[in-house]
């Protein structure tokens, strides 16, 4: 059953199409199931039993990327994301899984991880680090809980972020711990499967887990890990993205950043930007680096184009994530900078992974790694 | 219903995964963006002109309805299968074919996008003026089968003005050319401008050519705000009458402005009962003068406040009201009806007071946003489809508001179009006569009455 909450969202629509404009799913695919104003049809034929659940509805809600550029398109105010997410759930439970998402649900269930990798080679990333120090990241009281999020534990590609976000809050005295092992995912890949239930169990161990250690902050390097705190987690923690954090030390004088020259534009992430609000951190520490130069995308701040790594699309349409992305790079050309800056480890591993792909000359840099390149000239 | 073997038949024409047959794809294009559904047989998906030549003569051989849609943004209902039927989808016909700098035109495929278009053009310093509200994602040729218009209009006119040549499929499968790239042509009858408007039930045309204009270098914006609709009114008449041709002249009401306050779209005065948005373009100097002059215009009628953009940003302050009153609007009731009645633009009072009057009398709730320049009316019903008792009094304000429409010289539809929305009202703005002859036009084209069958005629 569709909740009355979720059908007054598909009742607001009016059909007028606007959503068509922003949907990066739609430009490549072209018909109008995929137009998020055909999803949010077939939502209201479910829900009235004018349509009964099939394959073909599966794999139509699975193929978006959850991205919320339609939701800020949308002139009714429709919370489109709200609908669809609810009907992973609602095709979840009446069809069973995505088949190509029950390996990764699976490895969570088990693992508590999105990898294939024990749980306890969540703190991996570490090893690489020279002078590390005795505590390893891992207190047992701290100020501040650093949730690193299950790519940057686990992928090489993005395993630099955790390194180089300790660094700086190394550099800033800040008090901080890891979870390492004990860090469970955030639940968001659950989420998106259609699990939300198995999402909650998630969150209670990680909450458990903040509180015993008495912090009272958290921060994140991954936004969509820092969404999902601020959506599901029912919490009082003050929760921070590593942006706001590292542009909070910035203003206290507490970084130095020394010159990095280079003339950059910025990707604002999804669930960093349009779905949870924060734009200007990043801006403002770009702008506080000396020699550096941001040139604005086309399409910017609540206007920014997913880079194609939302939603759990890649596992099921990798072609389709490869266009999506492939447009984002055009769109970076465009600007005419050599260097696009981020702060999502999954949009690092989309836009750098097509770049590669593609040989384009293009530089790709989580901000982090900017950051601490201008300390290190500090 | 369509036979199997016939299926079959369009599906080898287009390729089995651009024939659409599922309960998904077809309940998916039931509707465009007004507000009654019907679910199509199949959908087509076409990629080019040959295939459609190849559809076209399959469906009038067997007789089997086709309906062109572009992006299903119309408000008339021109886009659905009301009598069953294939809709025949140009999202694959979506080049721009030729841009031309030396003979200020383009040549489009009918599923480009509007505002792609202008995008592209501006990199010649070229303008493509229709700006439909539904620029972003509607078609052009959408945009020639409604013969849309725009803000813009008041100006630069409507989408006719611009269109210089199409090639068309005829329901027999036969491709015509008509017009060309020259902007005088008068060679015969006019069979572009008899498509242009036509609603999809004379041709499909797979390929048009569009007059471009200069970019205008410079904008002035302004906004001013009236505590008395008359005022506003007063304004505009100043305006128009003193020579200045605006590219824009909004006016929105009191309804309007109290629900966008509440959406929090924008903050004016409580004693505001009509805004205008007015802006001019050209060459920087003339557009400085042209709005001191309307801004002296504005305070000399009335007007509580008056405010002048000095930057770009200004002006997209001031935009923002007329921005988000639609889905301010859209956001009070699960419904909205968006109509189109157009007067001579000297009747726009009388029509907004009669529409005030109809409001009362039948109790339901309309805003109103006018392109107030050309006289072209947007009334928004706010109301419930689900509510029966409610849609029927919206219909006779309605019906009471283009009688009266039509008394003052005006028409039904400024440039959203009749489609199955109001081809009941068709008899109260011409004879038997002239729908006759209509009707006698569209059976030369279509014989066996296959395209878009059930619309307006």
């Amino acid at each position: 059953m569709i909740p009355k909450s979720i059908a007054e969202e598909f009742d607001q629509c009016i059909k007028c199409g606007l959503c068509q404009a922003t949907c990066p799913v739609f430009k490549d695919l072209l018909l109008e199931k995929f137009n998020p104003r055909g999803k949010i049809q077939l939502a209201r034929y479910y829900s009235q039993g004018k349509l009964d659940l099939s394959d073909h509805y599966r794999d139509i809600f699975a193929k978006c990327l959850l991205c919320g550029a339609c939701v800020v398109t949308c002139p009714s105010g429709v919370d489109l994301n709200k609908v669809f997410v609810s009907m992973r759930e609602e095709i979840t439970t009446k069809r069973g899984l995505h088949p190509k998402m029950e390996e990764v649900v699976r490895s969570l269930l088990v693992n508590h991880n999105i990898s294939d990798e024990d749980n306890a080679e969540r703190g991996g990333w570490r090893d690489f680090l020279k002078d590390l120090p005795e505590h390893m990241y891992q207190k047992d009281r701290a100020e501040v809980v650093y949730f690193v999020g299950c790519v940057a534990s686990f992928f090489p590609m993005a395993q630099t972020i955790p390194q180089n976000l300790v660094r700086i809050l190394e550099s800033a005295d800040v008090d901080f711990t890891i979870l390492a092992g004990e860090e469970w995912c955030c639940g968001f890949p659950l989420i998106g499967a259609g699990v939300p239930e198995k999402a909650r169990e998630m969150a209670e161990h990680n909450l458990a887990k903040v509180r015993e250690l008495g912090a009272k902050k958290v921060v994140f390097s991954c936004p969509s890990c820092y969404r999902t705190w601020h959506e599901y987690y029912e919490t009082d923690l003050e929760l921070f993205h590593s942006t706001q954090l590292i542009e909070r030390l910035i203003k206290d004088g507490a970084i130095r950043l020394g010159e990095v020259k280079a003339t950059v534009t910025y990707h604002d992430p999804c669930d960093l930007g349009r779905n949870g609000g924060v734009y200007d951190a990043p801006r403002q520490i770009l702008k506080s680096i000396p020699g550096i130069t941001l040139v604005e995308l086309e399409n910017n701040r609540a206007q920014s184009v997913c880079c194609g790594g939302g939603g759990n699309l890649e596992m099921v349409d990798s072609g389709l994530t490869g266009t999506v992305a492939q447009n984002k790079i055009e769109e970076i050309k465009r600007t005419g900078a050599k260097t696009v800056v981020t702060s999502c480890q999954q949009c690092i591993r989309t836009i750098k992974g097509r770049a590669r792909r593609q040989k384009a000359d293009l530089t790709v840099y989580e901000i982090t790694e900017l950051v601490l390149q201008a300390i290190s000239r500090g | 219903m369509i036979s199997t073997s016939l299926m079959d038949e369009f599906r080898s024409i287009v390729g089995n995964e651009w024939f659409l047959d599922t309960p998904e794809d077809l309940a998916t294009y039931s509707y465009d963006g007004f507000l009654p559904e019907f679910r199509p047989d199949a959908v087509i998906v076409p990629g080019k002109t040959d295939e459609i030549s190849k559809i076209m003569g399959v469906a009038n051989r067997e007789r089997v309805n086709i309906i062109p849609r572009g992006a299903g943004t119309n408000i008339s209902g021109t886009s659905v299968a009301r009598k069953g039927g294939v809709i025949m989808a140009f999202h694959r016909m979506n080049k721009i074919l030729e841009i031309d700098p030396e003979n200020m035109c383009a040549v489009v495929q009918p599923g480009v996008v509007n505002a792609d278009l202008q995008k592209e053009v501006a990199r010649y310093g070229l303008m493509y003026p229709p700006d439909p509200a539904s620029m972003y994602v509607s078609t052009i040729g959408g945009n020639v089968a409604l013969n849309a218009g725009g803000p813009r209009g008041v100006k630069y006119g409507a989408t006719k003005d611009y269109l210089l040549g199409l090639k068309v499929v005829l329901p027999s499968g036969d491709l015509i050319k008509t017009g060309g790239k020259t902007f005088k042509n008068v060679s015969g009858y006019d069979l572009t401008r008899l498509m242009c408007g036509s609603e999809g039930t004379l041709g499909i045309f797979t390929e048009i050519t569009v007059r471009l204009v200069p970019l205008p270098p410079a904008k002035a914006t302004l906004q001013a705000i009236y505590s008395d609709l008359d005022d506003a009114a007063k304004t505009v008449s100043a305006i128009i009458g003193s020579g200045i041709v605006p590219t824009t002249l909004e006016l929105i009401d009191r309804v309007v402005l109290d629900v966008i306050r509440d959406y929090g779209g924008a903050e004016f005065s409580r004693k505001a009962e009509a805004l205008l948005l007015i802006e001019v373009d050209g060459e920087e100097v003339s557009v400085l003068t042209q709005g001191e002059r309307i801004e002296k215009f504005c305070r000399e009628k009335g007007a509580i406040e008056v405010q002048r953009a000095t930057s770009p940003d200004e002006a997209e302050k001031l935009w923002q009201a007329r921005r988000s009153a639609f889905g301010a609007v859209a956001s009070v009731r699960p419904s909205c009806v968006v109509e189109d009645a157009t007067v001579p633009v000297k009747r726009l009072p009388d029509i907004i007071r009669k529409i005030l009057e109809l409001s009362d009398k039948y109790r339901v709730q309309i805003g109103i946003l006018a392109h107030a320049g050309d006289g072209n009316l947007h009334p928004i019903f706010m109301t419930d489809l689900r509510d029966k008792e409610e849609m029927a009094r919206i219909d006779k304000a309605m019906e009471e508001m283009y009688e009266a429409a039509i008394s003052m010289g005006g028409t039904l539809s400024g440039e959203h179009g009749i489609g199955i929305a109001k081809d009941r009202f068709m008899p109260m703005e011409f004879t038997g006569t002239a729908i006759e002859l209509m009707r006698r036009i569209k059976r030369v084209f279509d014989p066996n009455n296959i395209l878009n069958p059930g619309s307006f005629l």
